[in-house]
């Protein structure tokens, strides 16, 4: 077992390993210096320290010493999980002058001081460490995989949000395919009139930006279209985009309330109008570096009978409202909805949103929307601000949960609609609203038991019901097995991790933009378009990706072309060349190792994580 | 550049510094001497045995959140080590 | 020695907290050159202070440093801490001028290394303010331990010039006599990321004006969490009893015509929810109440946070809190209306109380800088809605909290979006 390693240079491997207090994260738990006096003394270690925080610059420091005093030619740290710090001790080795491969990280926190508590904490970590220097003692110099990278990208989704990344990525000299299913431009938001907070018309929101992206030559807009087909990798994917004309019913009557309007123009609750819609099927194959999804959420729709809805026509959702209000006679005494006077209406919060298991009903696949929609609140209180200002002779009900008007100049809208003679109850989820209908005065009543009245039930009759319906995640199945996306328990799509990267998922040069990710405002759309709209200039300025070499690598000695590997890949990354032997697309592979498994004659291994290391670490593991 | 290790620094008038920051060396002085003595007196109370805040402030005559004030702060610079918990209250050491 | 430096930049940061790191990181990423300006002697703004962070529970150390240091030792950019502001404007359509005071440290620091031997050769003991005022530090001192850059400041107004720490200093690296140095900084582009602070404690007499034993802020409760806190655990800070009775105040300094801050601070409710959930973890035993207005959980995961922190069992008691005063046995009593149960007026008792205090500006640019904040002091957008990081300046940008309360998500994305706009500036020049 003591075999001397020797790396490519013929130097003996001298290992300096480190390890993390995490500022008590892991040295509560684990002995870190009984850590280190334990591996000190394996063959190949020269150094073993602990400290405070080794990704700080006195801990990065630390090893930069080692390795430029010539003591060291390997590094093992051993602290969080590397996804937080693998390349921040990389780059501090680069900085040292030395290859940053020649290095192995221990996760001794989310795998063990976060888990153990105790001995057993600290005897796994001696364990992963010792693992991890029998591994670093075999590593061999590499160098990361350098792939070119179109200056193009892919926006789906042409609401918001999409918009806004688009007009950004061309205007940084990015050329842009934007890929709208419907034939109109500007998303779910072309179904409102005035926004929070500003007062400000939709319309005009949505023109700023489709104007700057008619303007620009560097954007090409898909209508009516999908991505229909998908390979390759950051920097090269292929993205097949088909167009076809609409079907489904509600877009066939969108496309008849613009009939004979001139091409790019906006028109209210319908959307953004760029004029083509394509006779026949079309299909296009672009390459393309990037892609951005901007493909936003849907509408809660309320089941059959939740709050009365589908059941009573005077239950609408705020949708509906916003809608009908535009449609009202302007300012009259009393709102007119379908020439019915409203003199009372009650406006219902978290309606599809904030669901909580036991009290609100699943559904067919036993999912509910546990998450808060985020803009429902402030919406819900500009409709009822509207209201109060232009029809004085309509009294609003407001029942919440808690009132989330938390953004920028929204306050205002909670004080105001106090002033203003909004009356609030306050519900429990467990006792809702309950809405049935009389024969009375008003067609309605609602009744509820009110927490701020010390839980007295009370009861209203009222003539209009609006229920603030939540945002869904916009389905999207298609496109998420195809690209194989990773989706979040409430069903948007997953970034990495909401503060390291939150623009990114997990797949390399796949990005997130808007309310696909989670409940967002326009503003706050925007904010991400323009993140992920960054991320894309900086991924694709250079005009070339660095990728990790851990990617499966053929010796042409040993492989024999029986093909199996070639079958196993799941990224079809590996062909067969002419003369049999097996050759894999660096870029394509994603390091696996499935192929390394199905290999007869052990033809076919992954750098940096080949048979030989995991056998050391494995041995090292039995013997610690 | 010197080959022996002597000193690199520009000299530097002390002097005139010293008097151009007299009064707020004046005040640093003023106060390190009562801090002076009252880690003197806290180490006094450490030295046989392990003691609690309340019962430091007992001893040296102080109110409970100044001692507590400076037990956190010796024990920042390792000079005092937290020991067990009596009731609701750690007992504090000294380290050496 | 008093060398008038002007340095060329790309772009200029102002204010090195999560926000402008990341706004530089953005921008350093696609090539432009980038000086990062902090008035403090370390990046990292208020995220590298905290304990953990909502919602992922991610030690706030452990996901700030990557990003501090990516910045400091990123090719493209440079960081300038310690140095004040005096003037920022736009003076062509491709120069934003910057003037700026290099303050002394009274440390060299192409010297130090950064040792601390003079930090533990000083004898002069200071109250540190970055522990919450909990316990001490000295005269001369490194912020903290993953400060960066890890150069210690010599604080003037506390030192006795005993001379001890040059005598410790194995560099040579001190320097009484140091002065403050001007210098400018010109670039094309400037992206403001000034950040906050906390509402002041002081402001309002019913809560007793931050004179109240073991009434703290929110803040100095992140410092009783942090990792590094100046007890290593959570104590009350009167006498160092291990609480039993944990309360939070709501809006403590948020949404109060009264105080001038009517606004809601939007990471408070968070914050504390995140704060009782690491108590409960650090003291089991303990009862955990917060006392709120309206629980405000919105964000990505927010909700199930909030959700999972009732199932915990922590008590959320609706109910604006009157008045605080001291109790027995070194207590704090809340007075407050209860909205639930019986209702009426209640007090309560408790070891511990945090003030879950809002936000408020870090910087006034009045006389230093023409950008124009709307009446709540925040830097304001002139697209607020379409562009929320742009200025009424042309090619000045604005991220984080200097444009408005926000949580750490919320920033880092608005940052992105500021880089954005400013490469895109720089791009339209040419
Ligand atoms: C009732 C209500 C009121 C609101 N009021 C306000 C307000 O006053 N102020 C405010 O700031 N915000 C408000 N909002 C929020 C606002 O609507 C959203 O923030 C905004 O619309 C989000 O834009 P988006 O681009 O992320 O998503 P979307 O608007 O949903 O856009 C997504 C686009 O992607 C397209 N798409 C989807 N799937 C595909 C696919 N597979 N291929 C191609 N294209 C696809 C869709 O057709 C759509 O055009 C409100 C929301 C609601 C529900
Ligand atoms: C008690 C508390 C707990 C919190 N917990 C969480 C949490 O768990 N999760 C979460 O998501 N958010 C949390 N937050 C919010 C979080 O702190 C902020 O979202 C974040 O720190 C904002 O970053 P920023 O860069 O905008 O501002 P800051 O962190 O304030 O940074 C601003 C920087 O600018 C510098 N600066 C200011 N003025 C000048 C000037 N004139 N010249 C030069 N430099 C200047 C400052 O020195 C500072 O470094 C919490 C906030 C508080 C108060
Ligand atoms: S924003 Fe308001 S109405 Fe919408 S889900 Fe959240 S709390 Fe409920
Ligand atoms: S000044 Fe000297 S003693 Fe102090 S940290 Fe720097 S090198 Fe060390």
């Amino acid at each position: 077992m003591s075999e001397t390693k020797k790396d490519e240079s013929g130097e003996e491997a001298r290992v300096g390993v480190y390890i993390c207090h995490c500022g008590g994260n892991i040295s509560d738990h684990v002995d870190v210096e009984k850590v280190a006096e334990a591996v000190k003394d394996i063959p190949g270690v020269v150094v073993s320290h602990t400290d405070m925080f080794m990704c700080s610059d006195p801990g990065q420091e630390l090893i930069q010493e080692d390795i430029n005093k010539g003591n060291i030619n390997r590094v093992v740290v051993a602290s969080c999980a590397p996804s937080l710090h693998e390349t921040t001790f990389r780059g501090a080795i680069s900085r040292a002058n030395m290859n940053p491969y020649l290095y192995e990280h221990a996760n001794i926190r989310e795998q063990d001081s976060w888990v153990h508590h105790g001995d057993p904490a600290t005897a796994k970590a001696i364990t992963l460490v010792a693992a991890a220097i029998s591994k670093a003692r075999g590593l061999k110099p590499l160098e990361p995989i350098r792939v070119d990278a179109a200056s193009h990208t892919t926006v789906i989704g042409g609401g918001i949000a999409g918009l806004r990344a688009a007009v950004d990525l061309a205007r940084n000299g990015i050329k842009v395919a934007l890929v709208e299913k419907s034939p109109f431009l500007g998303g779910n938001a072309s179904q409102l009139d005035r926004v929070f907070p500003t007062g400000e018309k939709v319309a005009d929101l949505i023109e700023y930006l489709t104007s700057a992206v008619a303007k620009d030559p560097n954007i090409t807009v898909y209508t009516c279209a999908e991505l229909t087909g998908f390979e390759g990798y950051i920097g090269n994917f292929k993205v097949t985009i088909k167009r076809k004309a609409p079907e489904d019913e509600a877009t066939q009557l969108m496309l008849k309330q613009v009939k004979g309007a001139a091409p790019g123009s906006f028109h209210p609750f319908v959307g953004f109008y760029p004029g083509d819609v394509p006779a026949a099927d079309e299909e296009e194959t672009l390459t393309t570096g990037v892609i951005v999804f901007a493909t936003g959420f849907e509408l809660y729709e309320p089941r059959q009978g939740e709050f009365g809805y589908g059941e009573n026509r005077e239950v609408i959702t705020l949708r509906q409202f916003i809608r009908a209000m535009a449609d009202a006679p302007a300012t009259t005494e009393t709102l007119t909805i379908d020439g019915r006077p409203v003199r009372r209406i009650a406006m219902i919060h978290c309606v599809g949103s904030r669901q909580i298991p036991g009290i609100h009903e699943a559904d067919e696949n036993d999912y509910m929307n546990e998450y808060c929609s985020r803009t429902c609140c402030t919406a819900t209180l500009q409709a009822a601000l509207e209201v109060r200002d232009n029809y004085p002779g309509t009294q609003i009900l407001d029942y919440y949960r808690d009132i989330r008007t938390y953004g920028h100049n929204q306050e205002e809208y909670y004080s105001r609609a106090s002033e203003k003679n909004v009356l609030f109850f306050r519900y429990e989820p467990e006792d809702s609203p309950v809405i049935t209908k009389t024969t009375g005065e008003y067609p309605l009543k609602v009744t509820v038991v009110d927490k701020l009245t010390f839980n007295e039930e009370v009861e209203a009759g009222v003539d209009l019901v609006v229920l603030a319906t939540g945002m869904k995640a916009k389905n999207i199945d298609s496109l998420v097995e195809m690209m194989k996306l990773p989706v979040g328990a409430d069903k948007f799509l997953q970034e990495v991790h909401p503060k390291l990267r939150p623009v990114e998922m997990a797949n390399g040069g796949i990005l997130l933009a808007g309310t696909c990710q989670a409940p967002m405002d326009i503003n706050e759309s925007c904010n991400a378009a323009q993140a992920a709209a960054a991320k894309a200039a900086a991924l694709l300025g250079k005009g070339f990706v660095e990728l990790d070499p851990f990617v499966a690598l053929v010796d042409p000695d040993r492989c024999e072309g029986n093909g199996d590997c070639i079958a196993e890949c799941p990224e079809n990354a590996i062909s067969m060349t002419p003369d049999n032997k097996a050759e894999v697309n660096p870029a394509l592979c994603t390091g696996c190792g499935m192929c390394v498994a199905v290999c007869s004659v052990n033809g076919i291994d992954v750098q940096g994580w080949g048979l030989k290391e995991y056998e050391n670490m494995v041995d090292a593991i039995v013997k610690f | 550049m010197s080959e022996e290790k002597k000193s690199t620094a520009p000299t530097v008038d002390m002097k005139k510094l010293r008097q151009e920051r007299n009064e707020s060396i004046t005040g640093a002085r003023e106060k390190m001497k009562v801090q002076n003595k009252v880690i003197k007196a806290l180490k006094e109370a450490l030295s046989k045995e392990a003691k609690t805040i309340p019962e430091l402030a007992d001893i040296m005559g102080m109110q409970t959140d100044a001692v507590l004030m400076y037990v956190s702060t010796l024990k920042r610079y390792g000079i005092i080590g937290e020991g067990p918990k009596d009731g609701d209250y750690f007992k504090y050491e000294l380290t050496e | 020695m008093k060398v008038k430096r002007d340095l060329q930049f790309d772009a200029i940061v102002i204010g090195g907290g999560i926000a402008g790191l990341q706004s530089a990181l953005d921008l350093g990423d696609q090539g432009y050159k980038v000086a990062v300006v902090d008035k403090d002697a370390t990046i990292g703004g208020k995220m590298i202070r905290l304990s953990k962070v909502f919602p992922t529970l991610d030690c706030a150390s452990c996901i700030t440093t990557p990003k501090m240091s990516s910045a400091a030792h990123h090719e493209n950019i440079t960081l300038f801490t310690y140095c004040t502001l005096g003037a920022l404007d736009r003076e062509k359509p491709d120069q934003v001028v910057a003037q700026l005071r290099q303050e002394p440290r009274y440390v060299d620091p192409e010297k130090c290394i950064g040792c601390r031997k003079c930090e533990y050769g000083c004898p002069v003991y200071v109250e540190d303010d970055e522990q919450g005022g909990f316990n001490m530090r000295k005269a001369i001192y490194i912020p903290f331990s993953n400060a960066i850059p890890q150069l210690p400041v010599l604080d003037v107004e506390n030192c006795s010039l005993c001379g001890k720490c040059a005598k410790v200093c194995p560099t040579d690296a001190i320097r009484y006599d140091m002065e403050p140095e001007d210098f400018t900084i010109t670039a094309k582009t400037a992206v403001l990321a000034t950040g906050f602070e906390l509402s002041p404690m002081e402001q309002k007499p019913q809560y007793g004006l931050a004179k109240l034993q073991n009434v703290v802020s929110s803040m100095q409760m992140e410092r009783l969490l942090a990792p590094h806190g100046p007890y290593n655990r959570v104590l009350r800070p009167s006498d160092g009893k291990e609480p039993d009775s944990i309360a939070y105040v709501q809006c403590a300094g948020s949404r109060d015509e009264s105080l001038g801050i009517p606004y809601c601070s939007r990471v408070c409710c968070m914050y504390a929810i995140k704060q009782a959930m690491l108590l409960s973890g650090a003291l089991p035993l303990a009862d955990i109440t917060i006392y709120y207005m309206d629980i405000r959980a919105f964000g990505k995961g927010y909700e199930q946070f909030y959700q999972n922190a009732k199932a915990m069992g922590i008590e959320f008691v609706k109910a604006k809190v009157a008045k605080i005063t001291q109790g027995d046995n070194q207590t704090a009593r809340l007075r407050y209306e209860d909205q639930e149960g019986n209702g009426g007026v209640m007090e309560r008792e408790h070891d511990l109380v945090i003030l879950s205090l809002g936000m408020v500006p870090q910087w006034d640019p009045a006389g230093i800088c023409s950008v124009n904040c709307g009446q709540d002091g925040f830097i304001q957008s002139i697209l607020p809605k379409i562009a929320p990081t742009v200025t009424n300046i042309d090619g000045v940008y604005t991220a984080g909290v200097a444009a408005g309360p926000k949580d750490i998500v919320d920033t880092i994305t608005e940052a992105g979006a500021a880089a954005m706009e400013a490469a895109n500036y720089i791009k339209g020049l040419t």
